[in-house]
C-alpha cells in the first residue's frame, strides 16, 4: 500500500476535543473559533457540523454564511500530525479489456515525461474518447518508453499501459533499435494511432523514421486533431493545412490539455524479446561542449556583462566556473572588452536563455528586447531604479565585484562536494514507479 | 665654347626622356576600362579648373596656396622660357629678364616649401617629397645664374672665362641636372612632380566634370550588371580616368587628417589607399611609401600589379570596409580625387563577386532582398508606427503636393519619434501631404554603400515604379541617406520606367522644407528656452547635398545661437553611421561617435541638433553623461505654437 | 572539417560523391522565396567537404522548377551549376529524387531538416533513406571526419549540446540550424551559374488533393487552467495579478547573503552542473 493510506488514519486529540466541548475552558475560543470551526470530528470519528460557528457577523450585525467553504485561510488544527496538504485521490480510470490501443512514444527527456509528452498523452485520450463516442469501444493509451526511466507520475499523466524498454541496447541514441521495437508493437497491437511529440528531443526523428518504415504519411506539427481531420502547420509554420487524420501523428506543443482529473492504471505490458538489430549509427556519447562555443541564441545559461564590470578577469573566471555562456551589452562590446558576436540585444543576438544573469547592465531598451524570451533574469547592479532591476526576478544591489567574488567562492565549494544525490533520487523513483505499477495491477484485478 | 652645347643638350634630353615617360604613364592609365570623356572640352576647361576649382580648395590653407602659386606658376613660366632661351637659343634680353623674374618667383616659393618641410606635420609624406624643395631651389637657382649672362647682368662668356667660371659651370651643371631630373623626368617617371602632369590631365578628364564651377556630383555611378566582373577586382578594372586620378595625388594628407576611420584607429588611410592604387596600377610594393600607414598595419607588406586582385595582397578588405563614405576626404582633396568611388568600386567586387561582406553585412543584404528593409521586419509592418497618425496614403489619394518619404526609421522606435514630430509639423502647417505606406521600400542606400548594386538597383527601380503611379510635386524625407539616393542616384534608373519623373519634381530634406515653411510664416514658433545648442551636419545632407544653411536658419529662427564645433559645415566629422560602417563594424581603437561627442563637448553644448536618424542613433549610443541629441523636427515641436483647434479643422 | 589525407575518399578508394538537396525557402516575415536556411547549410557543408577532397565532387540538386529565381541564391555561394530535375508543382518529388539518387549512387546526401515551403513535414530524408536502404542521421551540426568509409558526425541537440555519432557510408543526413552558416550568396556568380535542367518522369502527389491550405492562424496561448471548486476561487483566479509581476530585490544585505541568493536560484533552476 502506498503512503497515502497511512495518512488516512485518524489521530484524535482528546484534549483538544475536550476543550472544544467545554465552553468555559480558557482555551475554548482559541481552539473552537480560531480552530476548525465549522466541521469537528465527533467522538466516533464522524464529521460534525457546528452551526454556531458557520458564517460570521456582517457589518450591520446580521449573521452571514461564509461561502468560502473553508477556502479562506487554511486553518491548521485538529489533526496535529496531519501531513501539510492532502491531495485528493483522483478517480482511477480502468479499462480491463481494451478494444484498441493508441500508442504514444514520449520524449522522456532525462527519463521524465516532458510537458509536451503530457500534452500528447492528453491528445491520445481525446482521440480515445472520440472513438468511444463513435463506436462504443473502449481503448487504452499505451506508452512506449525507452531507456532509463525516472518518471513517478505515469498514472496521473494518463498512461493506461506502459511498455518500458530499458535494457542495455536502448541506452543512448539508438533509433534503429527503437524502430525495430516499434515495428513489433505495430505487429502485435495494430495501434489505432501512433502519436509522437513533434520535438527536437527525438520525437520528430523517431516519428519520421517509423512513418517511413510503415509507409504512413504522417502529419507534422499538428496542433488541432480529432478522429476525422487534423490541422497542422506547413510551409515552415506559415500555413495551416487541414487534412484527414492519418494513423501517425507528430503533434505540436499544446496540441491538447494534459490529463489532470483521473489516474490511470500504468499496467506494464508483458513483452517477449525484441530482436537486437546491429545499428549502422553508433552513439559515441555526448560531447563536452565549451559553454562559450554554444551560440548565444541557443545558450541555456548566460552570464552577461555590461558597463558596470571593472574586473574582467574575474568575470571570465566566474563564467567558466558557472559553466555559463558569456554575453555582453553593447557598451561592453563597443569598449572592446567583448567581441561583437557576444552582444545581446536588438542589434546583437536575441537570446532564449532559461537563466540570464546580467552583471552591471542597466538595461537599455534594445537590450531588454533581446532578453524578452528569457525565463529567469537575475541582475547584479548598483542602481536599484534601472530597467533591468524592474525586469529581473532577483536583483542584487551592490558592488558587482564583491558579489561575484562571493558567488565564485560558493561555486568552488559546490564543485568540491561530491554530489551523489542524483543516484539516490533515481533509485527511490524507480521504486515508486514499480509500486505504482503494482498498485495498478491490483486495481485492475 | 666647349660647353655651349651642354645645357641645351641636357634640357633636350630631359624633355625627351620626360616624353618617353609620359607615353609609358599614359599607357598605364589606358589599361583601365573605357570611359567616354570630352577630351577637347576637358583640355580647354583645364586651366580654368586649375585656377578656380582646385585653387579654391588649396586656398583654404593660405600659406600653401601662396607658396604653390609662386612655385608652380614660376615653374611653368620658367620652363616655357627656358625652352625658348636655353634650348632654342632665342636671344632676347627682355625674355631673359622675364625668365629671371619668374625664376625668382619660383625660388621664393621654393624657399617657403623648404621652410614648410623643415618640420612637416605628420599628414605629409616624407621620402622623395623631402627632396623636392631642394630640387626646386637647385632648378630655379641654377637656371637663374645660367640666365644672368643673357640678361646682360654678367658678361657673356663669364661662365667659361676663368677657372672660377669653370668650376661654377660644373656646379651649375650638377644643379641643373638635378633640377631637370626632378622637374621633368620625375614628372612622368613617378617622382613627386608627377602630380603636375597627371594632375593637369586629371583635371581635364575628370570623371565628374560637374564638380567644377561650383557644381556637386556625389551620386555613385551605376554598375552594368551584365559585366564580366562586377566591381573592381584588379587595378585594370577601374576606369582609365580613375587610374589617372590616383596618379594626381600630391600626398598632402589632407584626407588623412579628416578621415574619421583613420582617427578612430581603423585600418584606413585615404592617402595610403590612393598610393596603393598607384602601386597596383604600376606594379610593385608599397615599400617606398613614406607617409602614415593604415593604423595597425605595417608598410612594405603590400604587393600589387595591374592584373592582380587588389584585395589579395595589396589591400586588406578591412581597409575598404572601414570607410563611412562621409566624403570628408573627397571634400578636402586639392586634386579632387574620388576616394569614395574607388572604395565602393572595390566593395562591389567583394560583395557581388566574392560574397564576403563582413559581419552583419550578408544578413542585412539578405534581408533587403527578402523583405525590402535591412532588419528583416515584415514588409507590411512598415506603417505600424503611424497607426495613430491618420496619414493619407497615396494609394488612396493618388495625388498630393508633398510625399513624405518615411524611410526605414519607420521600424525603429527612436526614429519614430522624429517621424511623429515631423508629421505634427506638417499637419500644423496645413501641408497637403501623403505617404506611400507599405508601398515604400528601403531606399537602397545601405545596399549600395555595401557594394550590392544589384539589390540597390532593384529597390530603386521598384521605388521609381511606385512613385511614377502618382502625381506629386515634392518628396520630403527626414533621412538624408534616402534623400541623397532619391535626389542624386535614382535618376540613373528612371529610364524606361518614368523617364522624366525626376525632372519635374523636387526632392527635399525635411530641414529644407521646414525652413521654407517657417520663412513663409506657416509655422509659428516660440523662442527656444534651453541651454547651448550645437548642430551636427550629417554627411549625406551637408557634403553630399550642400545643405548647410537651412538647418542653421531653422535653429536661428528659434532664437538659438549655434555654438559651432570646430569641425562643422563642409568639414563636419562623420558620426560613424554612414556607408554601412555600423554593419561591417571594423574594429578600431576608438569609436567615431565618441570622437564626435568630444567635438560636441568642447562647445559646452547641452543639446545637439541633428538632421538624421542615423546620426541620432550613433550619437545617442555614446555612454552617458553626454548632451542630449534631438532631431531638428523634435526641437521645433517643443517650440511650436499650436494652431487653434478650429484652424486645424 | 579537419583536413585529412583520407577525408576525400569514400573507403573504396574512390572520390567522395556528395549531393546536397535544395528546396525553395520562404522568408518568415515576407513570405518571399529565398534560399532556405537549412538547405543553405547543407550546401555549405557539402562545399566544405568537397573542398577538402581533391576533386570538387558536389552536386547541388533540386527537384522542381529550374526557372525559380531563388535557386540562383544557392548558386551565388559559388556553384558553377545547379542540377534541376524538372517537375511540375503538383508532382511528388520523393520518387523522382530516389530514382535519380539510386542511379547516381552518391556517398553522402545532405538535406535540410524541414522545408520552408510546401508540406514541410521533414519526411524527405527518411523517405529517401527508406527507399535507398541507407541510414539517416538527423539534425547534424558537422561532419568531423571521414576515414575509411566511416564518417564521424556531430549531431545537434537542443541548447547547443552535441552528440558524436559514427556512421558508415553511404548515408543521408539532415542538416540542423546549428551547422555552420551558409556563405554569402553573391550576385555575380548567382547570375552566371548554369541551371542544368533534366527532364524526368514524375507522378502527381494525389494525396494532397483533399487538403485545404490557409495562412496560419495564430494559436491561442494556453491559459493557466484553474480548477476552482467555488465561485470565489474562480473570481480570485480571474482577478489575481499574474505572478512574478515584481522580482525580489536585495538591497542592503551583506554581499555573502546576496551571492547565496543568486547561487540558490541557479541551483534551483538546474543550470549548475
Amino acid at each position: 500500500m502506498s503512503d497515502d493510506h497511512y495518512s488516512e488514519i485518524l489521530r484524535r486529540d482528546p484534549r483538544a476535543e475536550r476543550i472544544a466541548r467545554n465552553r468555559l475552558h480558557a482555551l475554548h475560543v482559541a481552539v473552537s473559533v480560531g480552530g476548525q470551526a465549522t466541521e469537528v470530528r465527533g467522538p466516533s470519528g464522524l464529521l460534525r457540523k457546528n452551526p454556531h460557528t458557520v458564517g460570521f457577523t456582517g457589518p450591520n450585525g446580521i449573521k452571514r454564511i461564509d461561502r468560502l467553504k473553508g477556502n479562506a485561510v487554511a486553518i491548521k488544527n485538529g489533526r496535529r500530525n496531519a501531513p501539510g496538504s492532502q491531495e485528493a485521490l483522483l478517480p482511477l480510470h480502468v479499462i480491463a479489456e481494451p478494444a484498441f490501443t493508441i500508442v504514444v512514444v514520449p520524449d522522456m527527456v532525462g527519463g521524465r515525461l516532458t510537458a509536451h509528452d503530457k500534452d500528447v498523452l492528453g491528445q491520445a485520450h481525446k482521440l480515445a474518447r472520440a472513438i468511444e463516442a463513435d463506436s462504443n469501444e473502449t481503448g487504452v493509451v499505451m506508452v512506449v518508453a525507452f531507456g532509463v526511466c525516472k518518471e513517478e507520475n505515469f498514472d496521473k499523466a494518463g498512461v493506461d499501459r506502459l511498455l518500458l524498454l530499458d535494457s542495455a541496447e536502448y541506452e543512448g541514441y539508438c533509433p534503429e533499435q527503437q524502430i525495430a521495437a516499434l515495428a513489433q508493437v505495430e505487429v502485435r497491437f495494430k495501434p489505432k494511432y501512433w502519436l509522437f511529440p513533434d520535438s527536437v528531443h527525438g520525437g520528430t526523428d523517431l516519428g519520421s523514421r517509423l512513418a517511413a518504415r510503415l509507409g504512413e504519411r504522417p502529419v507534422a506539427q499538428a496542433w488541432q486533431v480529432d478522429t476525422k481531420i487534423s490541422i497542422c502547420r506547413g510551409a515552415g509554420g506559415s500555413v495551416d493545412i487541414t487534412r484527414a487524420t492519418p494513423r501517425l501523428l507528430m503533434l505540436a506543443e499544446e496540441c491538447a490539455n494534459p490529463i489532470d482529473e483521473s489516474r490511470h492504471e500504468v499496467l506494464p505490458v508483458a513483452w517477449e524479446s525484441i530482436p537486437v538489430v546491429s545499428p549502422q549509427l553508433l552513439d559515441k556519447g555526448q560531447v563536452a561542449v565549451d559553454p562559450n562555443a554554444i551560440p548565444l541564441a541557443e545558450a541555456e545559461f548566460i552570464l552577461s556583462a555590461g558597463n558596470g564590470i571593472n574586473n574582467w578577469d574575474q568575470f571570465h573566471t566566474i563564467a567558466a566556473a558557472l559553466g555559463a555562456t558569456e554575453g555582453a551589452s553593447r557598451v561592453a562590446v563597443d569598449d572592446g572588452y567583448m567581441p561583437r558576436f557576444r552582444q545581446v540585444g536588438a542589434s546583437g543576438t536575441w537570446v532564449t536563455a532559461r537563466v540570464y544573469l546580467a552583471v552591471g547592465i542597466s538595461g537599455a531598451i534594445q537590450h531588454m528586447q533581446g532578453i524578452g524570451q528569457c525565463d529567469k533574469v537575475v541582475t547584479i547592479n548598483t542602481d536599484a531604479g534601472c530597467d533591468m532591476v524592474k525586469r529581473a526576478d532577483l536583483s542584487v544591489i551592490g558592488d558587482s565585484e564583491t558579489v561575484l567574488g562571493e558567488l565564485l567562492s560558493l561555486i568552488e565549494m559546490f564543485r568540491q562536494q561530491p554530489h551523489q544525490s542524483q543516484n539516490s533520487v533515481s533509485n527511490s523513483v524507480k521504486n515508486a514507479v514499480e509500486n505504482g505499477a503494482k498498485e495498478g495491477a491490483e486495481n485492475a484485478a | 665654347m666647349v660647353f655651349e652645347w651642354l645645357h641645351p643638350v641636357l634640357i633636350a634630353t630631359a624633355l625627351l626622356l620626360a616624353a618617353i615617360g609620359a607615353v609609358r604613364r599614359v599607357n598605364l592609365w589606358r589599361a583601365g576600362q573605357a570611359e567616354s570623356v570630352d577630351f577637347v572640352a576637358g583640355l580647354i576647361a583645364m586651366p580654368g579648373r586649375y585656377l578656380h576649382d582646385l585653387h579654391d580648395i588649396v586656398e583654404r590653407d593660405k600659406y600653401m596656396s601662396k607658396t604653390h602659386a609662386a612655385t608652380g606658376g614660376g615653374f611653368v613660366l620658367s620652363l616655357a622660357m627656358i625652352v625658348l632661351v636655353h634650348l632654342l637659343g632665342l636671344e632676347s634680353q627682355i625674355l631673359a629678364w622675364a625668365l629671371l623674374v619668374s625664376l625668382t618667383l619660383m625660388f621664393v616659393g621654393a624657399v617657403f616649401v623648404f621652410k614648410r618641410r623643415l618640420n612637416p606635420p605628420s599628414r605629409l609624406s616624407k621620402g622623395p617629397w623631402m627632396r623636392l624643395p631642394k630640387s626646386l631651389l637647385a632648378f630655379s637657382g641654377a637656371f637663374f645664374i645660367l640666365t644672368l649672362p643673357m640678361a646682360g647682368v654678367l658678361p657673356e662668356g663669364f661662365l667659361s672665362s676663368s677657372t672660377g667660371g669653370w668650376i661654377l659651370t660644373a656646379v651649375l651643371t650638377v644643379f641643373i641636372a638635378m633640377g631637370l631630373s626632378e622637374m621633368l623626368l620625375g614628372m612622368t617617371w613617378g617622382g613627386p612632380m608627377k602630380h603636375a602632369f597627371a594632375g593637369a590631365l586629371h583635371l581635364a578628364f575628370h570623371r565628374r566634370p560637374e564638380r567644377f564651377g561650383g557644381g556637386r556630383s556625389t551620386g555613385l555611378k551605376p554598375v552594368a550588371l551584365d559585366q564580366r566582373v562586377l566591381g573592381v577586382q584588379k587595378p585594370e578594372d577601374f576606369k582609365w580616368n580613375q587610374l589617372l586620378g590616383f596618379d594626381a595625388c600630391v600626398q598632402c594628407g589632407k584626407c588623412e587628417a579628416v578621415c574619421p576611420a583613420f582617427a578612430a584607429g581603423q585600418p584606413l588611410n585615404p592617402k595610403k589607399l590612393i598610393q596603393d592604387m598607384v602601386v597596383g596600377m604600376a606594379g610593385g610594393s608599397d615599400a617606398d611609401y613614406a607617409g602614415s600607414p593604415y593604423p595597425g598595419k605595417e608598410i612594405g607588406q603590400a604587393n600589387g600589379g595591374p592584373l592582380l586582385t587588389i584585395t589579395e595582397g595589396l589591400i586588406d578588405p578591412q581597409t575598404l570596409w572601414s570607410c563611412t563614405t562621409c566624403r570628408a576626404c573627397v571634400e578636402e582633396c586639392p586634386m579632387m580625387i574620388e576616394h569614395v568611388d574607388a572604395i565602393v568600386d572595390m566593395r562591389r567586387f567583394l560583395t557581388m563577386e566574392k560574397g564576403s561582406t563582413p559581419n552583419k553585412g550578408a544578413e542585412v543584404l539578405d534581408n533587403l532582398i527578402a523583405t525590402d528593409n535591412p532588419n528583416g521586419h515584415a514588409p507590411n509592418s512598415r506603417t505600424n508606427w503611424a497607426a495613430d497618425q491618420n496619414l493619407p496614403l497615396l494609394s488612396d489619394v493618388k495625388e498630393t503636393d508633398v510625399i513624405f518619404w518615411v524611410s526605414d526609421g519607420a521600424f525603429d522606435m527612436r526614429s519614430q519619434r522624429i517621424l511623429r514630430a515631423f508629421v505634427k509639423l506638417l499637419k500644423a502647417a496645413n501641408v497637403d501631404f501623403a505617404v506611400l505606406g507599405a508601398e515604400e521600400l528601403d531606399s537602397g542606400d545601405v545596399a549600395r554603400r555595401l557594394g550590392d548594386d544589384a539589390t540597390f538597383q532593384s529597390l530603386a527601380k521598384r521605388n521609381i515604379a511606385t512613385l511614377s503611379q502618382y502625381k506629386f510635386k515634392r518628396i520630403v524625407t527626414t533621412d538624408p541617406h534616402a534623400y541623397h539616393c532619391l535626389r542624386n542616384e535614382y535618376a540613373d534608373f528612371a529610364e524606361g520606367i518614368a523617364d522624366d519623373l525626376f525632372d519635374n519634381i523636387e526632392v527635399l530634406h525635411h530641414t529644407t522644407f521646414l525652413n521654407q515653411l517657417v520663412q513663409a510664416g506657416k509655422l509659428k514658433l516660440n523662442p527656444y528656452k534651453g541651454g547651448t545648442v550645437t548642430y551636427h551636419d550629417p554627411c549625406y545632407l551637408g557634403r553630399y547635398n550642400g545643405e548647410y544653411e537651412a538647418p542653421r536658419e531653422l535653429l536661428r529662427s528659434l532664437g538659438i545661437e549655434i555654438a559651432e564645433m570646430e569641425r562643422s559645415g563642409f568639414r563636419s566629422r562623420c558620426c560613424g553611421g554612414g556607408g554601412g560602417a555600423p554593419i561591417t563594424d571594423i574594429p578600431g581603437e576608438r569609436r567615431i561617435a565618441d570622437m564626435r561627442m568630444e567635438d560636441v563637448q568642447t562647445t559646452g553644448a547641452e543639446l545637439i541638433a541633428v538632421g538624421c536618424q542615423q546620426c541620432t542613433a550613433m550619437l545617442e549610443g555614446v555612454v552617458e553623461p553626454r548632451p542630449q541629441v534631438k532631431d531638428i523636427a523634435e526641437i521645433l515641436i517643443e517650440s511650436l505654437v499650436e494652431p487653434l483647434a478650429k484652424e486645424l479643422h | 572539417m579537419q583536413p585529412d589525407s583520407s577525408t576525400g575518399l569514400n573507403g573504396k578508394g574512390q572520390d567522395l560523391k556528395i549531393v546536397s538537396l535544395i528546396s525553395i525557402g520562404q522568408h518568415p516575415a515576407s513570405g518571399r522565396a529565398r534560399r532556405a536556411e537549412q538547405d543553405g547549410r547543407a550546401v555549405e557543408l557539402g562545399m566544405t567537404l568537397a573542398a577538402s577532397s581533391s576533386t570538387q565532387n558536389l552536386t547541388v540538386l533540386h527537384a522542381g522548377d529550374s526557372q525559380q529565381a531563388a535557386l540562383r541564391s544557392y548558386a551565388g555561394m559559388g556553384l558553377e551549376s545547379v542540377r534541376v530535375l524538372q517537375l511540375r508543382e503538383s508532382a511528388d518529388a520523393v520518387k523522382t529524387l530516389s530514382e535519380y539518387l539510386h542511379k547516381h549512387a552518391p556517398d553522402i546526401i545532405l538535406t535540410g531538416v524541414r522545408a520552408e515551403s510546401g508540406e514541410s513535414s521533414g519526411m524527405m530524408p527518411y523517405l529517401l533513406g527508406e527507399s535507398l536502404g541507407w541510414p539517416v542521421v538527423s539534425r547534424i551540426a558537422d561532419i568531423v571526419s571521414i576515414k575509411e568509409g566511416v564518417a564521424e558526425i556531430l549531431q545537434a541537440l537542443p541548447r547547443g549540446q552535441r552528440r558524436a555519432l559514427t556512421v558508415r557510408l553511404p548515408f543521408i543526413a539532415s542538416v540542423d540550424n546549428a551547422a555552420p552558416e551558409p556563405r554569402q550568396s553573391a550576385f555575380g556568380p548567382a547570375n552566371r551559374a548554369f541551371m542544368e535542367q533534366q527532364q524526368c518522369h514524375s507522378e502527381p502527389d494525389t494525396a494532397r488533393n483533399g487538403w485545404s491550405i490557409v495562412s496560419a492562424r495564430k494559436r491561442p496561448k494556453r491559459l493557466k487552467i484553474v480548477k476552482a471548486k467555488t465561485a470565489a476561487d474562480r473570481f480570485k483566479a480571474a482577478t489575481a495579478k499574474p505572478q512574478g509581476a515584481g522580482g525580489k530585490i536585495m538591497k542592503n544585505q551583506p554581499a555573502a547573503e546576496q551571492a547565496q541568493a543568486i547561487f540558490d536560484l541557479l541551483l534551483e533552476e538546474g543550470v549548475l552542473r
